[in-house]
């Protein structure tokens, strides 16, 4: 190789690649990305968010790591493929290829240089990315960004970028500079980084489910180009605390060292591989350039003489061909071409892959896998449809619209009298039959979807709905767009870079929540699908959207007819143009073509605007906000404590108008000169009344201020009434989703939390509160719960509840407490509900259902959505029984459980009437071994206990009562009706969620958690119900559970509300071994622990004297906390699939500190003969570690941390040794 | 009638590929003669709409089409000189698409029109190849099949014989002859001979101007008698050259045999009076800067 060869064609190729426009785009959408980076919007989720809280620097090596591992698989790939897989096709179209063959240029040196120029290009582009970044970050730091911006340090920059970024980098690069070289098919280059992409984001940087093994997981971390799965499993998933993030430098392991110098050699090794392939074809050894000098040399010779006979015999004429013609003929033969484009054969699996796999794994509630039906399938595949689409209409419009380009049919194509709308409309038509065909697959893939899962059978009309009338126009809008932008640009590069860059926006506008129907051409996110009505909410947005976008398509494609390239343009003409007069009259001549677009985009910008989450919603909250939260946040307001309300619905308009009254009583202690009231921003026609007269209350935007004419005394009573009518919710959605409340043809939800119905009394917090004006919650005195505590859920007191609802026959009208009156006149349906036993809030669910009775329980049901219905009644029942023994007798008449369309995936429990969104339970996807719906109905369920009967206090640790005890109630039902194993694997499952979403910096001890912070979540359900788990295995089953009951018995009735330091006194009573148990609750409750273990030098002998075994091992805890666990050696299977080793033995955990002594179980009871195991039991403190033998009477296989999952713990998995 | 007025052309740069061409074309054929670089293509490519002049017009038939190429492209047939086709389509398929585009028919069916034109540039028993396979001449003459398809009231041919041996050259003259009658056929080449044989009329271009506009036999006639041949030493051509005007130099069996144009009759030993050819004045009036003999280029130019 000579040098000044190689370095002349490196230098040529890096003066090409950085004049070019892509790199430019790239260096534009960088310089964009380092601004929105350094505003602190993507940050690791770690650190506490708190003012003045610890934060992880965005300038940490974790934290770029991070984004430069993201932004090279989004980005930089797409770029780069192009950059380096074009670089050979492209000398090829030009001609050059053969010209500098023929000079002394060896393959290795033009190989090679043209790889040097790529490289030298993309290390600019990432230097220039990194120096963005840092001066974003550092020169233009703010006060506001100071808090997450660290000290300069070049190796926060540089260490990440030479570890991720730069190996992807040659990897990519040499990997798309092998594949252009080799296939010559531009259309393969483009699709490597798409199937990176995909690949990334939807399996190597997501799959990772609870039963993967660590040795399969430690594979895919090696495999991962991007390095995310490696930093993201080592460092990031189980929170290291902002202090590590900000201190320490990336650590790299010596795995993940060696597999990120094998994927720069892999690149480098390609390029060797493309030097050698062009070796070879220049010396003619390649098959395809033999075969056609072959075939010409093996032409036929013809049998007569050629060219006899004149062209006047061939009576020819000529007629210009109208547009239907011409668009038929240019189709056929894009076709013909497209039939022979390897890509598509590469697209069409990877689209049908993704599309499958995301339906297969998309989860609802507490995670629990969903049941795909037409329509979920239909709009669960949208969004990656929608993305593989588009990148495949991207490619190949380009590469049609290029293609007379590349071949050199240019000259003579365009000459020919076919018109230009013609020949775009026929490319397009070629290439969207290839999109219709792929959908086309992809239903039949769904319908083998469905045929697999067996219970839900197909239907078209949701996939006609969903795919031919929502997402053709975005396929049709799409190709009119990229066929523009070629038109303008003149260039396929161009256009490469302005659509990746719009489909880039599009996105970063969704992330960022900006994105509304007006803008949102791709739909992403938009469509909510219920089985139960297809699109009530938002459907006139939603057709607004589409017609826009297909008359944005037609202004495109017009504009795109006038502009296309089909003559070069003379720039003085061009300047002539350009000129205000000539462009003024251009602009006119193509008015009829804006004009519709226009309406459209202006008349569905006004309903956004004016819809419930729009600007006008938007203020009149945030008006609230302002004038009230000085003066009537926390200020004192009667309860409620009897309601009567007459409700009429209108589901197909939407209406509702309600007449009601509320007896309220002062309650507080002192006398009440006035009182606060929320009503709602949809309300109209408004009337009210004060002890039975007319009355006008004050009117501060949306709160209401009710002034008796005398106070009203401590304990005294006052009616006050209402009317109020409107349409709920009122106008458009802002970018399509769901909401919570409704009243829609498919269904009716309302609660009294909100004023969707009745009018609330006193302040909400909530309204009008964003990230603008978000506060940090309120700091609690340490005895803040001491004397009587106002209730978590607004009403302080008991309320008895009398229900009307009137509604068209058809639909089935469910409310709080019994049923006592049921007519039908005129077609309008009737129901009276009254509270058999008081009640503290109450809801309206109405629906066109089916119901199915169990014993004192029923399920109303959307009929079809029987799947999960048996399960989840046994469930219901089993949770009346079992709760009812366990906690407290339940106090009403019936357990109800109503079905609502899945337009928000929530379920609520207010008393006697749960409502499920479909997406939960009812199409939850429920198989022997996980139970989801039975676990979700569980949850539900035991609210009516931990919720309804015993009312949580408002404040730290009072929600952790609820929904950490209706998890604690769900693991105890599930072992009860589900067995050991079920048990055991739901507590790993809580564990396992709670480990990940947690969050170190911010996680405050259960007393202290208020629900306000991230990772709180997980805290209060996942941790609240694992460390009552642990409490019952503290005290004893007995124990706890009298202990439970006793704690409802003295609540239940208020007017004091208990939380969590409420909670732990009660159980104490009960506890046999009383300083053990005030150990535990202090560090559980009071403290943030959490254990770790890890076994270390694991070994097994054989022990001559027995003919048993001996396991030695070293248990550490490298967490925190200190608990008795079990280290168990076994072999076999303990849990094998079969239908009756559900119940198995459950070992009781054993508080001993035992090091030898061990515990052998073969052959015990429900446990296969197989499996056998011996166990130790030892407690060790944080950071502690101990050595444990076990003696085993068989050879062990494996060992084990905790079998029966009795201890919360981090990386469970990691607890598992395997000989 | 195709009539250029004015034409220009600047590149930018700027380069005027084009300043002012102006010729009348009447039906039959048109060569257009002249040196790399002179405007030839660039003047073809205006033509056939392919390309957008800086100023000037072009009618065909009194039919202005320089503003909108759509009124030309119904009645053109145009070869390119630089050409490719799609490679996965045989060559019936593609010549079966571009008639399509071009809306040609015929009574015998569009496949049997195929195959015939295919037959007429000896093709056809490469016709269901796919192009991919096909030799540079092959696809040459594909290129002429699709050109002469249809009743092209303009038939514009940019150095058309290109890449064609011998016999498949002599055949495309006669299937340009038979098409010239009755319709304009521009021939653009620098192959003197091309012109010699088919054209009964040609332009010279040179540095984007017309130089001349004329017949074969007129042009030989301009030049009869001033034409001169001999031997020369290879060394003592730089300072013959220097004397005289040198139309051709060739190496006849090892000796140096140079043509000379001298109107004075004033020539160096050893030559004699040559016939002139069309070469000859080809060569004399492209380089119209060492031409003094302004009656020369006021006879052969209008």
């Amino acid at each position: 190789m000579k040098i000044a060869r190689f370095l002349e064609i490196a230098r040529t190729e890096f003066r090409f690649q950085t004049r070019r426009p892509l790199f430019w785009v790239l260096l534009v959408v960088l310089g964009l990305m380092a601004w929105g980076f350094s505003t602190g919007n993507l940050r690791i989720s770690a650190g506490d968010s708190d003012v003045g809280g610890k934060r992880v620097f965005i300038t940490s090596q974790y934290a770029l790591a991070f984004g430069l591992s993201v932004t090279v698989v989004l980005l930089y790939s797409f770029f780069l493929a192009v950059a380096a897989g074009m670089t050979v096709i492209r000398d090829e179209e030009l001609k050059l290829g053969e010209v500098l063959h023929s000079t002394p240029l060896t393959p290795g040196e033009y190989v090679w240089g043209k790889f040097a120029g790529v490289s030298a290009t993309f290390t600019l582009a990432l230097g220039a990315d990194l120096a963005l970044r840092a001066f974003f970050n550092h020169a233009l730091k703010t006060p506001a960004s100071a808090e997450f911006v660290g000290p300069f340090s070049i190796w926060s920059y540089v260490r990440p970028a030479l570890w991720i970024a730069v190996p992807t980098l040659l990897f990519l690069g040499g990997a798309s500079f092998l594949l252009g070289a080799w296939t010559r098919k531009p259309i393969l280059v483009f699709a490597l980084p798409t199937i990176l992409l995909l690949a990334c984001i939807f399996f190597l940087w997501s799959w990772n489910p609870s039963w993967l093994s660590p040795s399969v997981d430690n594979l895919l971390m090696l495999l991962d180009p991007a390095g995310l799965r490696w930093l993201e499993h080592t460092w990031l998933q189980v929170d290291r605390g902002a202090e590590f993030y900000n201190t320490q430098p990336l650590g790299i392991d010596a795995a993940f060292a060696a597999s990120r110098l094998a994927l720069a050699g892999l690149g480098l090794a390609s390029i060797g591989v493309a030097s050698r392939r062009l070796a070879r074809e220049l010396r003619g050894a390649v098959r395809v350039r033999a075969s056609s000098r072959k075939a010409e040399l093996e032409l036929p010779r013809p049998t007569r003489a050629p060219g006899t006979g004149s062209l006047a015999e061939l009576r020819m004429s000529s007629r210009t061909r109208g547009l239907l013609a011409g668009v038929a003929e240019v189709a056929r033969a894009e076709l013909r071409e497209l039939r022979h484009q390897p890509g598509l054969y590469l697209f069409v699996p990877l689209i049908l892959l993704q599309t499958i796999s995301i339906s297969l794994v998309r989860v609802g509630a507490f995670d629990t896998p969903l049941l795909s039906t037409s329509g979920t399938l239909a709009v669960g595949g949208m969004n990656t449809l929608t993305l593989l689409l588009g990148l495949l209409l991207l490619f190949y419009t380009v590469e049609s619209l290029e293609r007379e380009n590349a071949r050199g049919l240019f000259s003579i194509y365009y000459a020919t009298p076919v018109r230009t709308a013609a020949v775009l409309f026929g490319k397009a038509l070629a290439n969207s039959l290839v999109g219709v065909v792929i959908l086309a697959a992809a239903w039949i893939a769904c319908g083998i979807v469905l045929l697999v899962q067996g219970k839900v059978g197909m239907q078209l009309s949701p996939f006609l709905l969903v795919w031919g009338l929502c997402l053709l126009p975005t396929l049709v809008a799409w190709n009119s767009f990229v066929t523009l932008l070629y038109a303008l640009g003149r260039n396929r590069y161009t256009t490469y870079a302005l659509a990746l860059g719009v489909l880039i926006f599009t996105g970063w506008m969704q992330a960022r929540g900006h994105m509304n129907w007006v803008g949102n051409w791709n739909l992403w996110g938009a469509l909510v699908w219920s089985d139960m009505g297809s699109f009530e909410l938002g459907r006139g947005a939603l057709v607004l959207n589409r017609l826009l976008y297909l008359s944005i398509a037609v202004a495109c494609i017009a504009l795109a007819v006038r502009v296309f390239p089909r003559r070069s343009f003379d720039a003085a003409q061009t300047l002539r143009r350009l000129q205000p007069r000539a462009l003024a009259l251009s602009t006119l001549r193509f008015s009829p073509f804006l004009i519709v677009p226009l309406g459209l985009g202006i008349a569905l910008y006004s309903a956004v605007d004016d819809g419930f989450q729009g600007g006008r919603y938007e203020k009149l909250a945030k008006d609230y906000w302002r004038k009230n939260i000085a003066t009537w946040k926390d200020a004192p307001k009667p309860a409620i404590v009897a309601a009567v309300v007459d409700l009429t619905l209108e589901p197909e308009r939407g209406f509702l108008h309600t007449r009601g009254e509320y007896t309220l009583m002062n309650d507080t202690g002192r006398p009440l000169e006035s009182f606060p009231v929320t009503k709602g921003a949809h309300y109209r026609n408004v009337h009210w009344t004060l002890g039975g007269a007319e009355y006008t209350p004050e009117d501060r935007a949306g709160l209401e201020i009710f002034t008796p004419e005398a106070p009203l005394a401590p304990g005294g009573t006052l009616q006050l009434g209402f009317e109020l009518e409107g349409v709920f919710p009122e106008g458009s959605t802002k970018n399509g989703g769901g909401t919570e409340n409704f009243v829609l043809p498919s269904g009716v939800v309302l609660t009294s939390f909100g004023p969707e119905f009745v009018p609330v009394v006193g302040y909400l917090d909530s309204v009008g509160v964003d990230a603008d004006n978000k506060s940090d919650p309120k700091v609690w005195r340490r005895d803040w719960y001491e004397g009587v505590t106002k209730s978590g859920f607004g009403n302080n007191l008991p309320q008895t509840t009398k229900i009307t609802i009137h509604a068209p026959e058809e639909y089935t009208l469910n409310s709080v407490g019994t049923l006592t009156s049921d007519t039908v006149e005129q077609g309008i349906r009737t129901s009276v509900w009254e509270s058999d036993h008081p009640v503290n809030f109450f809801n309206v669910v109405a629906g066109k259902w089916t119901v199915k009775r169990g014993k004192g329980t029923a399920i109303y049901y959307h009929p079809g959505h029987e799947y999960n219905v048996d399960e989840m009644l046994a469930c219901l029942d089993g949770a009346r029984l079992h709760y009812s023994e366990w906690f407290y007798p339940y106090p009403w008449n019936e357990l109800k459980l109503s079905e609502f369309p899945g337009l928000a995936g929530y379920a609520q429990g207010f008393p006697t009437n749960i409502t499920f969104s479909e997406s939960i339970g009812f199409l939850t996807n429920s198989d022997p071994k996980a139970s989801a719906a039975f676990m979700v109905t569980a949850h539900e369920s035991a609210h009516q206990w931990w919720g309804n009967i015993l009312e949580p206090g408002e404040g730290p640790g009072g929600d952790i009562l609820s929904e950490g005890m209706a998890h604690f109630s769900t693991i105890l039902l599930t072992g009860e009706m589900r067995g050991e194993r079920e048990r055991i694997e739901l507590c790993k499952r809580f564990e396992e969620k709670y480990g990940d979403g947690r969050q170190v910096d911010s996680e405050k001890p259960m007393v202290e958690l208020d629900g306000s912070r991230p990772g709180d979540r997980v805290v209060l359900y996942e941790k609240g119900g694992m460390v009552a788990w642990m409490m019952l295995n503290q005290v004893g089953r007995a124990n706890m559970l009298r202990g439970c009951q006793e704690f409802i018995r003295r609540f239940e009735k208020g007017p004091d509300h208990p939380v969590l330091q409420d909670f732990t006194p009660v159980i104490r009573e009960y506890a046999p071994d009383q300083r053990a148990y005030d150990a535990f609750v202090e560090q559980w409750y009071h403290h943030v622990v959490v254990p770790e273990y890890k076994l270390e030098d694991v070994t097994r002998a054989p022990v001559s004297a027995d003919g048993g075994w001996d396991v030695e091992l070293t248990l550490r805890n490298t967490g925190t906390g200190t608990m008795p666990v079990e280290v168990c050696a076994f072999r076999g299977e303990r849990f094998p699939d079969e239908p009756d080793s559900s119940k198995s033995r459950s070992t009781a955990p054993s508080d001993s500190n035992v090091v030898a002594a061990a515990e052998e179980s073969a052959g015990a009871k429900g446990v296969p003969a197989a499996y056998r195991e011996s166990r130790a039991s030892v407690t060790l403190g944080a950071g502690e570690s101990q050595k444990v033998v076990i003696h085993c009477e068989f050879e062990p296989q494996q060992v084990s941390v905790d079998p029966d999952a009795l201890v919360l713990q981090l990386r469970r998995k990691l607890a598992l040794f395997k000989f | 009638m195709l009539s250029i007025h004015d034409l220009v052309k600047v590149y930018s740069g700027p380069v005027a590929a084009l300043q002012g061409v102006r010729l009348e074309i009447p039906p039959g054929m048109f060569g257009l003669l002249g040196p790399n670089g002179a405007g030839k293509s660039t003047l073809m490519r205006i033509l056939a709409g392919l390309l957008e002049p800086t100023s000037g017009s072009a009618q065909l038939d009194g039919q202005e089409f320089t503003s909108d190429p759509r009124r030309v492209w119904s009645r053109l047939g145009y070869l390119p000189q630089d050409f490719g086709f799609y490679p996965n389509l045989t060559g019936e398929q593609m010549l079966e698409h571009l008639l399509a585009l071009k809306g040609v028919e015929s009574p015998l069916g569009t496949r049997k029109l195929v195959r015939e034109l295919l037959e007429r540039v000896n093709l056809a028993a490469a016709g269901k190849r796919k192009v991919k396979t096909y030799s540079g001449g092959m696809r040459q003459r594909l290129g002429i099949a699709q050109a002469i398809a249809g009743e092209p009231r303009l038939l514009i041919v940019d150095e058309p014989t290109a890449g064609l041996d011998p016999e498949e050259r002599l055949r495309f003259y006669h299937l340009l002859a038979e098409l010239a009658e009755g319709r304009i056929v521009l021939l653009s080449t620098h192959i003197v001979e091309d012109v010699s044989v088919l054209c009964p009329r040609f332009a010279i271009l040179a540095q984007g101007r017309v130089v001349a506009e004329t017949t074969p036999v007129e042009a030989r006639a301009l030049i009869e008698g001033a034409i001169f041949e001999g031997s020369v030493a290879k060394g003592a051509l730089g300072e013959l050259r220097e004397r005289c005007h040198v139309t051709q130099s060739m190496l006849v069996e090892g000796r140096l045999r140079v043509r000379i144009w001298r109107q004075d009759g004033l020539v160096p030993p050893g030559f004699e009076p040559a016939r002139a050819t069309l070469e000859d004045a080809y060569l004399v009036l492209t380089h119209r800067d060492r031409v003094t003999h302004e009656g020369l280029l006021a006879g052969a130019t209008r």
